[in-house]
């Protein structure tokens, strides 16, 4: 149904004259525009040529990862399958363990580090930092200095996942204790509640499912994850991949991500329900 | 001329709109009141089909719209624009854009992706805003004006649509007593110069009986009054309220939002 707009030149351009910038950016904003989008291309062609990155690399690779495919079928457990099922359990349990930690220590560390909470900016500016500090470093990293620490095992997985998550879920959950509604928490504040109550039943209640749906995420992402901390010894099926790897067992290579698979997708629909009603509704009693 | 016959709309076994069948013709101000829960608000939305009637047709200038589909029931849409009571603008955009998406069932979809909007539409939905005594207010995010203007915005957005009905669904709910005179001012305004026909549920009497050529009212999902303000008799308001005039005063009083009040301040001052 396009219709003409119903509307002469003249009374456009006095229009025009009273509000120019309603109708669109001048020709100095429009250069700048199109220079930044020019400068975005010519960095992404400048590092295809720094990484030698050619169709031809790329086909080639595609034909090795053929052959790698044709060795995979069928896939098979070997004669360790026992070994793999203890293997994925642990690598589930770090993950769990380790977001649990991780998600316990960030409730606190995010109500500090909400400006709306914590309201000194000097005390907020810092405890971002130091938020960001530890973002900074990956979870491998953690997990290589975890097991010189403690050793090797599963024990350096759980505090490498918890380390390297604790700050960035401390992250998210200052976020969101920042974007709650505010009216909520006047109508507890109004009634002459101390501060400590008023984060209980004010703000507690609007970010909890949020929260916990959130460590589902991270527990589900670090079951992922957690598959390769193995490699540098840290426990659960990394190593046991490795080993085949290296001996060219990709039929059991093959088993063992689609056990993996098998398990992430449980995990998936399993917190996919839980975080469905979680924020659909809660129920008042868990709130 | 719209026509609605025999218009139902059951959730389960509940009767929101009981086989309401009513003629408006084109450029009439009609005024639907009713206690809450009466089905107002249900019959306006079935009007737009955003709820789909149980029986029943929606009839307009002798075409039925219920059974339409896909690109016809969009454009019927946009020839009924609706005004919502908490407005329903998008929040995080400036007005003038807000004002725009009125015009986007009558524009490409590509061009419309990337707010490639012409300057005889910008044009257009600046001299619709000046209207209101908004024009001024068109590069601001819409979160920054307070609720009479954001409705007021709301319906320079329904004019960019240019509809032949206006549905109101109590627009005048959320403001104060002077915002909502302004509010209902407007509307007034494009049924008289715009030949619009205008549907608006409202929930005080007074605003009705000012406003209104025809007030329709409506008890338990029927239509029990239909007639020009001077017809609602103290029985009928008795018979839609199921409370006198007198008790409905004494609750809007409370409530405080007459209009008539302002109405008087306004003259006293």
């Amino acid at each position: 149904m396009r219709r003409p707009v119903p509307i002469d030149p003249a009374e456009v351009a006095l229009w025009r004259a009273r509000l120019p910038e309603a109708f669109g950016v001048g020709p100095a904003r429009r250069a700048a525009r199109v220079g930044g989008w020019l400068a975005l291309a010519a960095l992404v062609v400048s590092w295809h040529v720094w990484f030698d990155i050619t169709p031809k690399r790329i086909l080639e690779g595609l034909g090795g990862l053929g052959t790698i495919v044709v060795l995979m079928i069928p896939p098979s457990p070997g004669e360790h399958w026992d070994q793999i099922a203890k293997d994925l359990v642990e690598t589930a349990a770090m993950a769990f363990l380790g977001t649990l930690v991780a998600a316990s220590f960030a409730v606190p560390f995010g109500f500090l580090g909400a400006k709306t909470i914590a309201r000194n900016p000097l005390f907020h500016f810092s405890l971002r930092r130091l938020f960001d500090g530890f973002r900074g470093v990956d979870q491998l990293i953690w997990a290589l200095v975890f097991v010189r620490a403690v050793g090797l095992g599963p024990l350096a997985g759980v505090l490498a996942i918890a380390v390297a998550d604790v700050m960035v879920l401390a992250k998210l959950y200052a976020e969101a204790i920042e974007n709650i509604e505010h009216r909520q928490v006047e109508g507890v504040e109004s009634t002459g509640a101390p501060h400590p109550l008023v984060l209980r039943f004010g703000v507690l209640p609007q970010v909890l499912p949020v929260m916990v749906a959130q460590a589902l995420y991270f527990f589900e992402s670090n079951t992922r994850s957690a598959t390769i901390l193995g490699i540098v010894g840290a426990g659960g099926i990394g190593l046991a991949i490795a080993e085949r790897i290296r001996i060219r067992a990709w039929d059991e290579v093959a088993f063992i991500i689609l056990c993996i698979l098998v398990l992430v997708a449980a995990i998936d629909a399993v917190s996919a329900r839980i975080r469905a009603r979680l924020i659909g509704r809660m129920h008042p009693a868990l709130a | 001329m719209l026509e609605l016959v025999g218009l139902t709309r059951r959730f389960g076994h509940v009767t929101a709109v009981d086989s309401v069948s009513l003629a408006i013709p084109q450029g009439q101000m009609v005024g639907i009141i009713g206690r809450s829960g009466a089905g107002k608000s249900t019959l306006l939305r079935l009007i737009n089909r955003l709820i789909e009637p149980t029986a029943g047709r929606v009839v307009f200038e002798g075409r039925d719209v219920t059974a339409l589909r896909g690109r016809a029931l969009r454009n019927w849409r946009t020839d009924c624009a609706m005004i919502f009571q908490q407005f329903n603008l998008v929040q995080r955009l400036d007005v003038l854009t807000n004002v725009l998406i009125g015009r986007l069932n009558h524009r490409g979809t590509l061009s419309s992706l990337f707010k490639l909007f012409s300057a005889e539409e910008r044009a257009l939905a600046i001299r619709t805003l000046d209207r209101f005594d908004l024009a001024e207010a068109a590069l601001q995010r819409a979160d920054t004006l307070s609720g009479g203007q954001q409705q007021r915005v709301a319906i320079a957005r329904a004019l960019m649509q240019e509809p032949r009905v206006i549905l109101a669904d109590e627009p005048i709910a959320s403001l104060d007593p002077r915002n909502g005179k302004v509010v209902m001012d407007a509307l007034r305004r494009i049924n008289r110069e715009d030949g619009l026909t205008v549907l608006c549920n409202l929930h005080t009497l007074d605003t009705a009986r000012q406003y209104c050529d025809r007030i329709v009212g409506m008890s338990r999902g029927r239509v029990v009054f239909d007639g020009v303000p001077a017809q609602l008799t103290a029985e009928m308001v008795r018979e839609i309220y199921g409370m006198t005039e007198d008790e409905l005063e004494a609750a809007e009083t409370v409530t405080s939002t007459a209009l008539d009040t302002v109405a008087r301040a306004a003259a006293a001052a």
